[in-house]
């Protein structure tokens, strides 16, 4: 039974897909937009979490070439790369929120409610 | 100036994205220049992709790094016939769409919303063409989530409670599925440790077989957040609100090209990364092929119980995304060039049928399918260019729509699946029953006592000049289709060598 050990020291892994599975529960299920809109952040939360765990290395060195010389022998540094992705997919996710809570106050001008429920019945009586 | 692109070809993006944004500039300055600036700036970028797509077309492929830096550590553009084919196919229908716009968009948006308009619309064929050209997974990320953002402002231009709706699932659902989209990038990233497509393929040969239950994870989250953003059968349940909801220019590029957009890259990763082989041995390939006949047949199924005319074309969009499925999932290099030359056709076609759907309305403010009785003789130019594009759609020889299918099923033979020439004829069978009777009605369901005169369409210029273009289009490539054809069958080689 080497699985347990395995997942314990992957947890970062497990965290994020489990993050994943709620933020897509979140964003369907919910009837209030707001709700929704955290779930997309969720979502996206969930996959930066999975890309930056893949990037460490437990007593890694933060990615910046040292000042005078060279690195001391067995240091080694983590992978820099997923860090430049994840601010990428922030800015990206950031913008979509904009966007959504953008949309969101515009129902809330049409519909005088957030919640989908509510204004689906409202669009039934029309 | 053609020199500096074929040494830079991504100056191409570059150029749309800075034209994107002088727009408000233009718009501050005189708003009704806006549309004959886009249009310009438009026709540019369909000269230099005209250009990119002569020098593919004689067999020669630009590799160009950005930045100087190469492959494996910089973004990778590639001109290459798919990549051309698809340039050109954005450019050419967007130009029409803008050309369109001139006349159609002071009816429909704000005024002070033109320039943003202008702006939006440059800013989502800008992120397609780089969808088409890039050779980055996390670049292709970047462009996808523009491209979705872009579109649903698109569709919210309109600014009805109908459209504001439309837009919000559009976009919540864009964003889970282009959450989706980017787990598997995350995952190939994980498992191969490059972002470059062909770097990536070739990590991915030699390491698959270690992870047998991440390739699945990988490929179906591809599909269905590819699916969910071009409408794929199940997933399609945004499409006919967003699309019906938009102004019309809106409709007929989000209907003919932003759909398409995610066929491209989901081909790309398929195809470049994973193989056929693979998506056969796992099942991928035929989960698609039964997505795809399912669309087929109940897109066009829904497509007859809709009386909206843009509600109904919006489901015919779902029911033909299917036939460019269908030519993706049967693997041979006619049906995969078939499904490539869809794309084009089904833009050119789905275009001329919105526009000709917004011309109706503007002349006579009707919405309804079943209110048409003898408008063949009140507009002949706009019923005209929507039977073309309809019969088109049906599949009738001598239209561009006749050249894709019948390649479609050669495909599926030479695949040895030929239950689908079946399918295919059951389909075209489907569309006629909801395309001929708007086209019965316009020309012989008229009041006996009227006069049978022909008098022209009240419409302007721009209007009736784009239909009979596309209209012409759709005749012309369907009698010499040589040139799409080649650039088509060019391309499936690449996926299928």
């Amino acid at each position: 039974m080497d699985v347990i050990p395995k997942v314990i020291h992957n947890y970062p892994y497990f965290v994020s897909v489990v993050l994943f599975c709620i933020g897509i529960y979140t964003t369907l299920s919910q009837t209030s937009l707001m709700k929704k809109i955290i779930g997309i952040n969720i979502i996206g939360n969930s996959i930066f979490l999975l890309f930056i765990s893949s990037a460490n290395i437990r007593g890694g060195m933060a990615p910046i070439a040292p000042q005078h010389g060279t690195l001391p022998p067995g240091a080694f540094y983590v992978n820099p790369l997923p860090a430049a992705l994840v601010l990428t997919g922030i800015v990206v996710g950031l913008s979509v929120t904009a966007f959504a809570l953008s949309i969101v106050v515009r129902m809330y001008e049409y519909y005088g409610t957030i919640e989908s429920n509510e204004i689906l019945e409202i669009r039934s009586w029309e | 100036m053609f020199a500096f692109l074929e040494a830079h070809p991504p100056a191409i993006v570059l150029f749309m994205l800075m034209a994107a944004f002088i727009m408000p500039a233009i718009a501050h300055f005189r708003r009704s220049l806006c549309a004959p600036f886009s249009c310009g700036f438009m026709a540019v970028g369909l000269a230099g992709s005209l250009y990119l797509a002569s020098l593919a077309a004689e067999g020669r492929v630009i590799r160009y790094a950005a930045g100087g830096w190469p492959p494996p550590w910089g973004i990778e553009v590639v001109i290459n016939p798919f990549s051309a084919f698809i340039l050109v196919v954005i450019t050419f229908i967007c130009l029409l769409i803008l050309f369109y716009s001139t006349a159609s968009l002071q009816t429909e948006v704000a005024e002070n919303a033109i320039g943003w308009y202008y702006t939006i619309f440059l800013l989502l064929v800008a992120s397609m063409m780089g969808m088409a050209m890039t050779q980055d997974i996390f670049n292709m990320y970047v462009f996808i989530e523009v491209t979705g953002i872009s579109a649903c402002a698109l569709v919210l231009a309109k600014n009805t409670r109908l459209a504001t709706e439309a837009a919000f699932k559009y976009l919540l659902l864009a964003t889970v599925g282009s959450g989706f989209v980017l787990f598997g990038i995350a995952l190939l990233y994980l498992i191969t440790g490059n972002l470059n497509i062909t770097f990536v393929a070739e990590e991915f040969r030699l390491v698959y077989k270690n992870y047998p239950f991440l390739i699945w994870t990988v490929l179906s989250f591809f599909l269905v957040g590819f699916g969910i953003k071009s409408a794929l059968f199940p997933l399609h349940l945004w499409l006919p609100d967003a699309h019906s909801s938009a102004p019309t220019a809106s409709s007929a590029i989000l209907s003919g090209l932003v759909v398409k957009a995610y066929i491209v890259a989901l081909i790309k990763f398929y195809f470049l990364i994973f193989g056929f082989e693979l998506l056969d041995a796992i099942y991928i390939r035929h989960l698609m092929l039964i997505m795809a006949s399912s669309a087929m047949v109940f897109g066009s199924l829904f497509a007859f119980a809709q009386l909206d005319i843009k509600r109904r074309l919006a489901y015919s969009s779902v029911a033909q995304v299917g036939y460019v499925f269908l030519g993706i999932g049967l693997g041979s290099a006619t049906g995969l060039a078939a499904g490539i030359l869809h794309i084009f056709n089904h833009a050119v076609m789905k275009a001329c049928l919105f526009m000709a759907a917004g011309a109706i309305y503007y002349q006579t403010g009707n919405k309804q399918v079943n209110k048409l009785q003898g408008l063949g003789y009140e507009m002949p130019i706009t019923i005209g260019a929507f039977s073309v594009a309809a019969l088109s759609m049906v599949g009738l020889p001598l239209f561009s729509g006749f050249i894709s299918k019948w390649y479609l099923a050669q495909g599926s033979i030479e695949a040895g699946m030929p239950l689908f020439v079946g399918l295919l004829i059951l389909s075209g069978l489907l569309n006629a029953s909801y395309f001929l009777p708007i086209i019965w009605q316009a020309f012989f369901d008229v009041d006996q006592h009227k006069p049978k005169t022909f008098t022209l369409d009240l419409i302007p210029v721009p209007m009736a000049a784009t239909l009979i273009i596309l209209a012409l289009t759709v005749v012309y490539f369907g009698l010499r289709p040589e040139f799409p054809l080649s650039l088509a069958q060019q391309a499936a080689k690449i996926f299928l060598p």
